[in-house]
């Protein structure tokens, strides 16, 4: 089970959730905050998986004082300072994977490996974050929106209140300033895409690996842009494997022997 | 209207073959069946020179009926031979096939052929699954995802790795890449409703085939509604009606060729497997449920005269939509090569010229 913690880091109080045993595993969250998935339950099986809320997300107060993205990464990494972590891995959702992305090139002796689920670091151009009803914003983010429960109800001062960080946070849609930095990039790389992703195209996919000298690409069949959300095993499963491999996750150690 | 003609191999068998299916292996003649390929590319000569756009091939197993188990094989084959007209692969059964390597030959073949390829990717009929164990349950599921894998290794430039359902790939990376770009001209082939989604929302064509105008309009015309709602319309040619035509110089001619004909398949699934696969696979016609297979010959759309089958074609563009026919001029299976050579003389002479307008 997550148990919720919170750490002081950079003149924030950061909420958290915690579960597992092992090597870190960090995740920073998408534009909507922190929603733990079914993928947070199976990959606490392998790792400590801390889920932190970024400051103005959520529960927390309105943050008005963080103005760049670089910012909110050095702010997140000393999160993780506090909580006694030298050594991770990353994992970042979205908007979530574009803090990732800055954090592991401002502390890259720290990010053993980094994995990005749909991240929004590059985007097309004029690309919205969804908005809307929550039905609405369901439809952008999931592949079979029919098949979810009941949606979670988000207070509408806290939507107003991450929309605006969000907008101020995001950045342009292609950041020149990340993009040269991405090639000094150490850390090994997965970048995920659900080949139904409605809020940043797949095709998004190989700019981060024509960047990023040891990234490796995976489309995830029939998931929407919260990939862990609608294909949990599908994701956790590669996550999970080449967190423990890095590039050797490239070969398979599935056995295909029917009777032995 | 453009018109292809689908070449099924002629194998002449030198004496009777047990009517079922598989056709044990060892009742094959293998001078037969050089003489059959060979044969082949003599009648494709002709196909070519009478002007028809497309020769096509198709995937079958374990009997004489279409002796094309590899159509890839067979369609490098033909583009070795022929210099003008287009190769149509339709198409591999991709649910019982690996993907990549579709993607992989066709890509080959697309550049080899000088880009007179189309392909046309399926779901297969059923009693192929016993060919290689493909639990029929699963076929369509694999068949989508094999589909949408196909695409995106023609398309991506990066190498990628594929988290499916049924197909796992850590590295894809294809090399040669099609020569058409983005990708050959490619019909998803099926009148199912999840056959006629997948081609409107990946901008592709529909293939439909054997069934009546009517019931093929359905398909055709739910595929032309879910492009709508995708936001595009297809053009004529991106829809392909394959069909069995019977045309002789005079109605009651054609109609006597067809009360000769058998009513039951060359070579039938035993009633129990047949059976069986009725309750195992589920199939439909733009969602209405049909049977999967009934052992039965398959129908004729086309038979009459050539002026007669001049106005059924025309009944066919305006109720199918159909920009494209694919034509058996004797079905498959049928040993009579004289008889369809001389529909395809007639065909060339009296009908060809007169359908272009269409």
């Amino acid at each position: 089970m997550f148990s919720e913690g919170h750490v002081d880091a950079d003149g924030f109080r950061i909420r958290y959730m915690e579960d597992g045993q092992g090597t870190p595993l960090v995740h920073l969250h998408g534009a909507g905050g922190l929603r733990l998935t079914p993928a947070h339950d199976l990959l606490s099986r392998q790792f400590r998986v801390i889920a932190f809320e970024m400051p103005g997300f959520g529960q927390s107060p309105e943050n008005s004082r963080t103005r760049s993205m670089p910012e909110l990464a050095s702010t997140m990494a000393q999160a993780i300072a506090g909580l006694g972590i030298d050594e991770f891995n990353l994992m970042g959702t979205s908007f979530g994977g574009k803090t990732a992305l800055w954090l592991a090139v401002e502390e890259s002796a720290r990010v053993r490996a980094l994995v990005l689920e749909s991240p929004a670091a590059i985007r097309p151009a004029g690309s919205v974050p969804p908005t809307g009803t929550p039905e609405e914003i369901a439809r952008r983010l999931h592949a079979h929106p029919e098949r979810l429960g009941p949606l979670p109800v988000v207070d509408p001062a806290v939507r107003a209140k991450m929309t605006a960080l969000v907008a101020r946070l995001r950045g342009p849609d292609r950041d020149a300033e990340l993009e040269g930095r991405l090639r000094d990039l150490a850390a090994p790389t997965l970048v995920l895409f659900g080949t139904v992703d409605r809020v940043i195209p797949p095709e998004m996919g190989h700019f981060y690996t024509e960047l990023i000298p040891n990234s490796h690409l995976v489309f995830v069949y029939d998931a929407g842009h919260a990939i862990g959300a609608d294909r949990p095993e599908a994701f956790t499963e590669v996550v999970a494997d080449f967190l423990e491999r890095h590039e050797a996750f490239v070969i398979s150690r599935t056995a295909t022997v029917i009777h032995p | 209207m453009k018109v292809s003609f689908f070449e099924t191999v002629r194998y002449l068998p030198p004496g009777p073959l047990r009517p079922e299916w598989p056709v044990p292996s060892g009742a094959y003649d293998r001078d037969a069946g050089e003489r059959a390929y060979r044969d082949m590319i003599q009648r494709l000569e002709y196909v070519e020179e009478l002007g028809f756009d497309w020769v096509s091939v198709s995937e079958h197993h374990y009997s004489p009926r279409i002796l094309t188990p590899s159509p890839i094989v067979s369609a490098a084959f033909i583009a070795a031979h022929l210099k003008k007209i287009t190769i149509a692969l339709l198409g591999p059964i991709v649910p019982q096939s690996n993907p990549v390597r579709v993607a992989e030959e066709v890509a080959m073949l697309d550049t080899m052929a000088q880009g007179r390829l189309v392909v046309g990717l399926l779901r297969g009929t059923t009693n192929e699954y016993l060919t290689y164990d493909l639990n029929p349950k699963e076929a369509r599921e694999r068949t989508d995802e094999g589909m949408e894998l196909i695409l995106k290794a023609w398309t991506e430039p990066q190498p990628f790795g594929w988290q499916g359902r049924h197909f796992q790939f850590r590295t894809v990376s294809i090399w040669p890449r099609p020569l058409q770009q983005p990708h050959p001209r490619t019909y998803a082939l099926g009148v199912s409703k999840e056959s006629c989604e997948f081609a409107a929302r990946h901008h592709i064509g529909c293939g439909v085939s054997y069934g009546t105008f009517e019931s093929t309009a359905r398909a055709t015309a739910y595929y032309r509604q879910e492009c709508a709602r995708h936001g595009w319309e297809p053009t004529p040619e991106q829809i392909v009606y394959r069909a069995n035509m019977l045309l002789a110089d005079t109605d009651d001619e054609a109609h006597a060729m067809l009360d000769r004909q058998s009513k039951t398949a060359p070579f039938p699934l035993r009633p129990a497997v047949r059976d069986a696969f009725m309750t195992l696979d589920s199939r439909n016609v733009a969602g209405a449920p049909r049977a999967p297979l009934t052992n039965a010959a398959l129908p004729t759309a086309f038979v009459g005269s050539p002026d007669t089958v001049v106005e059924q074609i025309r009944r066919c563009r305006d109720e199918v939509g159909a920009g494209v026919l694919d034509l058996s001029l004797q079905p498959p299976g049928t040993s009579d090569v004289g008889l369809l050579m001389r529909s395809l003389e007639l065909f060339g002479a009296k009908v060809l010229p007169r359908i272009r307008d269409i």
